[in-house]
């Protein structure tokens, strides 16, 4: 395996701990690379050279680009092992969480534009609605995921990706695991509002 | 006695056999559980990453709605939902000006008093008064389950009380011990299932399934139970597609513990809803000595 060195990158470090540390509410400092979080990893074999202690370490040394795209970010799972284990209390799934956001709002391109479409999509549903409708919020997934391909023309990807999804419905039906209702809350005013709120609030900031 | 009841969107959805069979056990054991009025999504595992004053806004109305209404606890089945709302209401106990904040806008305020319980803190109390014993007159024989808790039952990414041991709880294996049942030893119990993963990194959720199946079947079970309708929908879905991209060649089905409960307790497989399942579940079911 070749061991990439990190970049220390003085005019970003102090910004991009505090901001990571502040948000995530982790105390990143007190992290002293003992690699327990990565030992319990479990999707570490497949995230290569990025280990929680090593996202750790890149936010440190303020290497901005690669601590907000790299494999650890985009497949972390948020099963909290490492952060139930680390001697130190430091939850690297908030940390994961955090650079997911911070790269949205940097307008960068996640390595996985379908983690993103997923959460995105679920959280609009469940404002939108009050709850979240498996077919409704399934459907406009779905569209996400596709639609830069059927910008580009592109469908045989298109097809495929449907089949498999028409598959799935087809097995969820036969067990009577599909639902067609639609839930609507009363109060869902309420959420908007308050979120409605709280951005303002963080613009004036 | 009443206790309040959040479903969740799952439980009216894809999991509502989970929500037939709580219904079904929870009336037979006395409680009388109410479904908080116009709850709302609690913002599942999205939230966090998607915007953290949602990820406590969220969950927080729905503490609010069941404290206005006067419930002293609250049970949430979901493993999801469970650790959301459970964080959410600790997070505005740290943190006064958040609960204020979120106060003035919510027809029901929060005060942070309500016992937030999984259904295994709820079913264990029953164990402990002898209740479930008492009712449960079937022993189910001839069962060899490894109980698969998942993270979100005993791994929280805030300081909250956890219920039970983080790397070993034994909460499912003491409840299925009243009903005659011993479940199996294995080192897999608290692994990641990959939760949303299995529609948005496939291949990583496939993984992370393999492997838990695999450590099951060396251990001789012939099922999997669980609580969680996420952990339920990902490991009894694809496990179809995950054994054969790993090459496994047995299948297991995966029981929600309330379908046992409520077969010892005599509830019929159908009432239980119980051909539901990807796996068959039936005939392993059917096939039991009652004793
Ligand atoms: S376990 Fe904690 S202290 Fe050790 S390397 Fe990981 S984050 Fe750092
Ligand atoms: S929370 Fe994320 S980084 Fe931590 S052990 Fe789980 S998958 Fe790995």
């Amino acid at each position: 395996m070749t061991v990439s060195v990190n970049e220390f990158i003085p005019e970003t470090a102090n910004t991009l701990i505090e901001e990571v540390m502040e948000r995530s509410g982790q105390n990143l400092l007190s992290c002293y690379q003992c690699r327990r979080c990565a030992a319990g990893c479990p999707v570490a074999e497949e995230t290569g050279y990025v280990t929680p202690d090593r996202l750790i370490r890149m936010i440190m040394l303020g290497d901005y680009e690669n601590a907000l795209n790299n494999p650890l970010v985009w497949k972390c799972v948020s099963c909290y092992t490492c952060g139930t284990r680390c001697p130190n209390g430091i939850h690297t799934a908030r940390i994961t969480e955090t650079m997911k956001k911070l790269a949205k709002e940097n307008h960068l391109q996640p390595e996985r534009l379908k983690v993103v479409n997923f959460h995105g999509t679920f959280i609009n549903s469940g404002i939108r609605w009050g709850r979240v409708n498996e077919m409704e919020f399934m459907g406009l997934y779905e569209l996400k995921n596709t639609f830069p391909d059927i910008n580009q023309f592109n469908f045989k990807p298109v097809i495929e990706e449907l089949k498999t999804q028409a598959r799935l419905a087809k097995a969820m039906l036969k067990k009577k695991r599909l639902h067609f209702g639609f839930e609507l809350v009363k109060g869902r005013r309420e959420i908007k509002k308050l979120y409605k709120k709280i951005k303002k609030l963080r613009k004036k900031l | 006695m009443e206790m309040a009841y959040y479903p969740g969107c799952t439980l009216h959805a894809s999991s509502s056999l989970y929500d037939v069979q709580i219904r079904l056990i929870f009336e037979k054991l006395g409680i009388n559980l109410k479904e908080i009025d116009d709850w709302n999504c609690c913002g599942a595992t999205s939230a966090g990453k998607v915007d953290d004053f949602l990820a406590v806004a969220m969950p927080a109305r729905n503490i609010g709605i069941a404290e206005a209404a006067g419930f002293s606890e609250v049970m949430i089945p979901c493993s999801s939902c469970y650790s959301r709302t459970l964080v959410a209401k600790h997070h505005l106990i740290d943190n006064p000006a958040l609960k204020e904040q979120i106060n003035e806008e919510l027809s029901g305020k929060i005060q942070g008093h309500i016992k937030v319980s999984s259904i295994l803190e709820v079913l264990l109390a029953r164990v402990a008064s002898g209740d479930i014993d008492e009712i449960t007159g079937k022993k189910l024989k001839g069962l060899k389950p490894v109980c698969y808790y998942g993270c979100l039952q005993t791994r929280f990414p805030y300081n909250v009380p956890v219920p039970d041991d983080v790397e070993n709880p034994q909460g499912m294996e003491t409840i299925l011990k009243v009903i005659g049942v011993k479940a199996l030893d294995w080192s897999y119990k608290t692994d990641c299932c990959g939760a949303s993963a299995s529609i948005n990194d496939e291949d990583t959720a496939m993984n992370l399934m393999a492997r838990i199946m695999k450590d099951a079947v060396a251990r001789g079970a012939n099922c999997m139970v669980v609580t969680c309708p996420m952990c339920q929908l990902n490991m009894d879905v694809y496990q179809d597609k995950f054994c054969e991209a790993h090459n496994i060649a047995e299948r297991l089905p995966v029981f929600f513990i309330t379908e046992l409960i409520g077969l010892a307790m005599d509830i019929s497989l159908s009432e239980l809803q119980v051909d539901r399942h990807f796996i068959d579940g039936v005939a392993l079911l059917k096939g039991l000595d009652p004793a």
